[in-house]
């Protein structure tokens, strides 16, 4: 009887949290769907108009921009640790590692905002760009793909690395020719999570690397962008008018239309690689 | 050539966090040295008067994270138990495919949902002159905290062993007594991180909380009072990084705020690791 009541407390608790991914998402595309049409993401406005007339072609480009110069950065840098992590770091350096990543991990993203505004917006004197964005955002998702790559680097059976080493390859022989074959899909999973999660901070660029509006194509990295999260921001902050908020729900849509896709490949490219994947490594 | 492209790119990511906080302390060191630290716990925030006391915001961030935790870990865990324990697989599958939808919504998007179905009915419900108060900001954060509550408290109860659950069945036990005497503590350090993450993730939410937070520099009268406009750390921050002259005290005040952010977010991640080993 006791049981019975448990159960139906945890259900009706439980309800709401079922409920609203959908109701949210619903609300969402309900509001945004008006404002959709192909002109409305391709067209560009330059200079006037304020951002809140027409398309958001520049701030989608913007983003994308951002998001995929963020990967670009942090590519190479999460690799070699990951590489560093599974092969030279004794047992102590693996635990510090882990200890700083997950570290790294929980440290809000505005507070890489306030630390690239003052090295790269002031410091060495980017600007509020496309650069100082791109390099806020590298140190945001960096974590995320160490921990990814580190995982599916683990996932490599041990045999492999023995038997190619027992032919008398090299270490460098072994990267090339045995792990980054079969690790390389657990790592471009990683980065397409990561352009993902890119994609959806507002706060880290608010002030490093945007404008309102007026640039579709920034000139050089060290120019600044329009992004699709900020304009929805200031869309929201400032905008009273009929229009503006159409506008910021539409750019909502496409943004998470964005995310959504870049998710979903990850999902997809990580289904075909392996039955079973794990982001997290060090549980153990 | 090979080592050497290992090694740097190890040492710049394990100490970019190092990195980060120096530069934080360097940049808020003016303040310090205005201020001493007495300004922690001044009530009052007003640049042009040279006040930058840390009690509003550290307050402001208090009541939100802490309304956000107690409404989404009853939700989430409830949901994580009946996804866990009584759901079949597919359906779990798909209730797990919605989260994760959730958790992936940008949180500007969230801050304009906010705006435009939370601010409406607070002002509706308790009759307030705009809804943009704590409150409003703790409903938020708890929508968008309850994703990662849920998924990580869900895999902490799926991975209580087979074992144990048929031992307390042979013994007897009904479903509540399993729940309460056998999953939920053996799942308990797991769901304690998940407690842990999402609380690091509450603190730490920007824009969303900008944008209902209402940004009001002034202690809420009486403190707990939740219905007035207020400030969090990083509605602050946000809100008057562009205006402030770089390298003036207002500056390094701001920066101080995002050093407390980063410290307290730290020793949060600390103590979730603490309980993995």
């Amino acid at each position: 009887m006791n049981g019975q009541i448990t159960k139906i407390a945890v259900i009706v608790l439980a309800l709401p949290a079922l409920l609203l991914p959908g109701l949210g998402l619903g609300y969402i595309l309900l509001m945004g769907a008006p404002a959709l049409s192909w002109e409305f993401i391709f067209a560009s406005e330059e200079g006037s108009g304020f951002g809140a007339s027409r398309g958001i072609f520049a701030q989608l480009l913007g983003s994308l921009l951002l998001a995929v110069g963020a990967a670009l950065v942090a590519t190479p840098f999460a690799i070699g640790t990951a590489l560093y992590y599974h092969l030279l770091a004794s047992p102590t350096q693996k635990h510090s590692l882990n200890a700083l990543f997950n570290m790294l991990q929980g440290i809000p993203p505005i507070v890489f905002g306030l630390c690239g505004l003052i090295v790269f917006v002031h410091m060495l004197q980017w600007g509020v760009s496309l650069a100082s964005g791109a390099v806020i955002l590298a140190a945001v998702i960096l974590p995320m793909l160490v921990l990814n790559s580190v995982a599916s680097l683990e996932r490599i059976p041990v045999e492999y690395t023995d038997t190619a080493r027992s032919l008398g390859l090299t270490y460098a022989a072994v990267i090339a020719r045995v792990w980054l074959p079969q690790a390389w899909s657990g790592i471009l999973t990683g980065l397409l999570l990561g352009i993902a999660r890119a994609l959806s901070e507002t706060a880290p660029i608010l002030f490093t690397a945007t404008v309102f509006s007026g640039v579709v194509w920034p000139d050089s990295i060290f120019a600044p962008v329009t992004s699709l999260q900020t304009h929805i921001f200031y869309l929201a902050q400032e905008g009273s008018s009929e229009q503006a908020i159409q506008v910021a729900w539409g750019s909502a849509v496409v943004l998470i239309l964005v995310v959504a896709a870049f998710a979903l490949l990850a999902r997809i490219l990580s289904r075909n690689a392996s039955p079973q994947s794990n982001s997290s490594v060090g549980e153990k | 050539m090979l080592r050497f492209w290992l090694t740097s790119s190890a040492l710049v990511s394990g100490l970019t966090i190092l990195v980060v906080l120096g530069f934080l302390l360097h940049a808020s060191w003016p303040l310090l040295m205005d201020q001493g630290l007495a300004f922690v716990s001044e009530p009052e925030w007003y640049p042009y008067e040279e006040l930058y006391g840390l009690a509003p915001v550290l307050l402001g961030s208090f009541w939100s994270v802490l309304l956000a935790l107690l409404l989404a870990i009853p939700l989430g865990l409830s949901a994580a138990i009946f996804a866990a324990e009584l759901m079949p697989r597919q359906m779990r599958s798909l209730i797990r495919f919605g989260m994760e939808l959730m958790a992936g919504i940008p949180s500007v998007v969230y801050g304009l949902l906010g705006l435009w179905i939370l601010l409406p009915l607070l002002e509706n419900q308790f009759d307030l002159l705009t809804g943009r108060s704590i409150l409003a900001a703790g409903l938020l954060l708890a929508v968008m905290i309850l994703p990662t509550l849920m998924v990580f408290s869900e895999e902490a109860i799926r991975s209580v062993a087979r074992e144990q659950r048929e031992a307390a069945l042979n013994l007897g036990l009904d479903w509540s007594a399993r729940l309460w005497q056998v999953v939920l503590p053996q799942a308990w350090p797991g769901v304690r991180t998940a407690i842990l993450l999402a609380m690091g993730r509450a603190m730490g939410e920007t824009v969303a909380v900008m944008l209902v937070v209402g940004s009001l520099d002034r202690l809420p009268d009486p403190l707990y009072n939740l219905l007035q406009p207020a400030q969090t750390l990083t509605s602050r921050i946000g809100r008057e990084m562009a205006e402030a002259a770089v390298g003036s005290v207002h500056w390094a005040a701001l920066i101080m705020c995002g050093l407390v952010l980063a410290l307290v977010a730290i020793s949060v991640s600390l103590l979730a690791q603490r309980q993995k080993i």
